[in-house]
């Protein structure tokens, strides 16, 4: 009895798990080709996670008007990210029940924490768009064999003071508002440890880490009124930004003190200029949808994002983007005689693989840690929209700003060479 | 006798399960086990003593983090011993949160008992250096009866051992729960809810019951939490969040609060209802809102109450 509960078991976890065996792809030329999507669909992330979905399916669409995969069409089979118990049953189920060759998404670091020894245990690729492994700032699954994550959390922040110290060099007091939770913790603490770095003679005069969530920032607008300090920095990245943006307008905040929005760039088409002012530090992760130096397929994407949904697209796009055509370029890679490839030869090809992506170049790291560009820039309000874009726009690797494997953040800030 | 032969059957298809269920699917039981312990002694409360919580993920929380400290900090593997701590934890912290929470009745108490979860959930979300924040914390895998089973792949774990471990603690959760209910403490319980002025008449000392019924209730959902935090390896400030708490309540209005197995069966529909409806419909939250909206409107007495009297187990 014991002997085919197991057997059932072994069976029934096989496909999905442990290499696989190569398939001949003459017999699956028409079958399509399971993509597993988990997505954050409602509350403050929903934005976010729609963005990550709209690239996917244009990805998806791409492809399959390309002739698919080795032949084979493109099936997105779509789940919710939400909070990490019922995420961890989606992308079971994903891969148990839906049977999908791959999963993209994840953007919640709280949810891919639980996210990944869970695909370490099933055996299928899974590639993040915006999670890490990351505890605090430093690095918890070092080695993965399934599990590609995303760029470490703090690095929009880091290039963010790099930037400060080449544009805002008179800054003597600096105040932060950030989220009260790991991320909007994590980017003041970097930033901090940046400036410092860098020789920047500066003193925290306030620190605020209002709930995530929160719409009202009279009272903190007033407590930083209050500091005086000589600049204010925030990573909120979702409406939060709009209305701090909206709020401090109200007061005319930045105009006795330089602003420094780390993250806003994911929300960039609802900061208007009519409260948004001029030379502020805007950061927008890893994909600027303006860049007049931007390939031919950033501007295809951007007018049909445009066309197709009357919005001009964010980051996330690009982190989805990547991940599957990162995964389809390893599937080709990796692909011996046309058979199609078994999912640990895929992972093998993945790994240093780099592709054209809407950003540009990007890359996974040997360690699987994505590498790319994060844009970022002095606001401007010399532009045809009518919100803000950047000019000049500074381009700030991962490999700049980034902690290499195997290293620790702060130790590794310090130890930079000036 | 017809209700003795539906309990065999149901317990001989949820035996089977592991055997001739889609493994996905013997996944989706772990939970239905797990929330089965906590809406048993949720529903001491809200059933057979007429308190509704809707702070019990507090305790559900409390079970989880509970596994998570064991198994991470304290290196302390065995099942048999977290199960047990959890149901202490659990207990120890319901003594006080009792004590306040049953001076009062009806909103007040269900006010309060939210007010108590999310406390905790404050705290976990907070003391980011003892809990992980909003990051949570691992949980290793725990041993089974003195077994480490660490290198068998964690989803046959799940899915045989651990599934089999589930389904005899919530065995004993329902038999340890049927006496309880079927004692005279339990028809005490029934005498408060349906008219504590004359349970005070004949002697019965109301808020000593209340409170009795609390902390039991609250031990049931920290060993159902601390079974809940295995299958998905991390625990996180979610679990205390108060829409946990309406969850709970939901699963057992879903079922029906007046039948012994009535949350049971609440916990089953719900757990793949809403793995049907979230793979469907990306407003899957709308589609429960109208739900429990036609549960109350057109069945109060939740799916068991749509039975006629005689084929249910009658709480009352």
């Amino acid at each position: 009895m014991g002997t085919s509960r197991r057997t059932f078991l072994r069976g029934a976890t096989a496909a999905s798990a442990i290499a696989g065996f190569p398939r001949v792809a003459r017999a699956q030329a028409k079958t399509p080709v399971k993509v597993g999507v988990v997505a954050i669909r409602a509350g403050i992330a929903a934005p976010v996670g729609t963005a990550g979905l709209r690239g996917t399916e244009w990805w998806a669409e791409r492809v399959n008007k390309a002739g698919g995969i080795l032949g084979r069409p493109v099936q997105l089979v779509v789940e919710e990210e939400s909070n990490p118990k019922d995420t961890v049953e989606r992308y079971r189920k994903l891969i148990l029940q839906e049977k999908v060759e791959v999963v993209l998404g994840g953007i919640s670091t709280g949810v891919t924490l639980a996210l990944a020894p869970v695909a370490e245990d099933l055996g299928t690729p899974w590639l993040s768009w915006d999670g890490t492994t990351q505890k605090g700032v430093e690095e918890t699954m070092p080695k993965t064999k399934w599990s590609f994550r995303s760029v470490d959390n703090e690095v929009e922040a880091i290039a963010g003071g790099l930037l400060t110290a080449k544009y805002f060099k008179g800054v003597r007091t600096i105040a932060g508002i950030n989220n009260d939770y790991s991320y909007g913790h994590d980017c003041w603490q970097s930033y901090q440890a940046v400036l410092k770095k860098l020789g920047m003679d500066v003193r925290p005069v306030v620190e605020l880490f209002p709930k995530l969530g929160v719409t009202d920032f009279t009272s903190h607008i007033a407590t930083i009124q209050q500091a005086k300090p000589d600049l204010l920095m925030t990573s909120f990245w979702s409406g939060d930004a709009t209305i701090l943006m909206k709020q401090a307008a109200g007061v005319g905040l930045f105009k006795s003190m330089k602003g420094v929005f780390t993250t806003a760039g994911g929300v960039h088409d609802s900061l208007k200029k009519e409260f948004t002012p001029e030379g502020l530090l805007l950061g927008y992760n890893t994909m600027y949808f303006d860049d007049p130096k931007g390939s031919a397929l950033l501007k295809q994407f951007v007018r049909e994002y445009k066309t197709k949904y009357n919005e001009y697209p964010p980051y996330e796009c690009d982190h989805a983007y990547f991940c599957a055509e990162s995964w389809k370029t390893a599937v080709e890679k990796a692909a011996k005689g046309g058979q199609w490839p078994g999912k640990a030869d895929v992972v093998k090809a993945l790994e240093g693989l780099e592709v054209e992506s809407l950003s540009g170049k990007r890359s996974w790291r040997e360690d699987h840690v994505m590498m790319c560009n994060f844009y970022q820039g002095i606001t401007t309000h010399k532009n045809s929209y009518d919100f803000v874009t950047i000019d000049p726009i500074e381009v700030i690797s991962t490999k700049q700003a980034m902690k290499p494997a195997g290293t620790k953040l702060l130790e590794w800030i310090a130890g930079w060479k000036m | 006798m017809r209700q003795a032969l539906v309990l065999a059957v149901a317990l001989a298809a949820v035996v089977a399960v592991p055997w001739i269920a889609p493994i996905y699917h013997v996944l989706l039981m772990l939970p239905f086990m797990a929330y089965g312990v906590v809406l048993l002694g949720l529903n001491l409360l809200f059933g057979y003593t007429g308190l509704v919580s809707f702070g019990h993920a507090l305790f559900i929380g409390l079970g989880a983090y509970t596994a998570a400290f064991l198994t991470g900090l304290f290196k302390v593997r065995a099942l048999e011993v977290i199960l047990l701590t959890a149901a202490v934890v659990a207990a120890v912290v319901a003594m006080p949160v009792a004590a306040f929470c049953v001076r009062y009745v009806k909103i007040y108490f269900g006010m309060l008992t939210l007010a108590f979860g999310m406390v905790f959930y404050t705290f976990l979300l907070k003391f980011y250096r003892l809990t992980g924040g909003d990051e949570g914390m691992p949980v290793a895998r725990p041993f089974l009866l003195g077994r480490d089973l660490g290198d068998m792949p964690k989803i046959e774990y799940l899915a045989g051992p651990y599934y089999y471990y589930s389904l005899v603690v919530l065995i004993v959760a329902i038999a340890v729960m049927w006496r309880i209910v079927h004692s005279p403490f339990g028809l005490c319980l029934k005498t408060i809810r349906d008219n504590p002025a004359k349970a005070e008449t004949l002697g019965i000392s109301v808020p000593h019951y209340r409170w009795t019924a609390f902390v039991i209730s609250a031990v049931y959902a920290g060993v159902g939490g601390a079974l809940l935090a295995t299958p998905t390896g991390n625990v996180d400030p979610t679990l205390a969040y108060w829409t946990h708490s309406g969850n709970l309540v939901f699963m057992t209005l879903l079922g029906g609060f007046a039948s012994f197995f009535g949350p049971l069966v609440g916990a089953f529909v719900f757990i793949y209802l809403q793995d049907f409806v979230m793979s469907v419909v990306p407003y899957w939250r709308l589609v429960f809102g109208a739900i429990l909206a036609a549960l109350v409107i057109f069945a109060p007495g939740g799916l068991l109450g749509l039975f006629p009297r005689r084929r249910v187990i009658e709480a009352a």
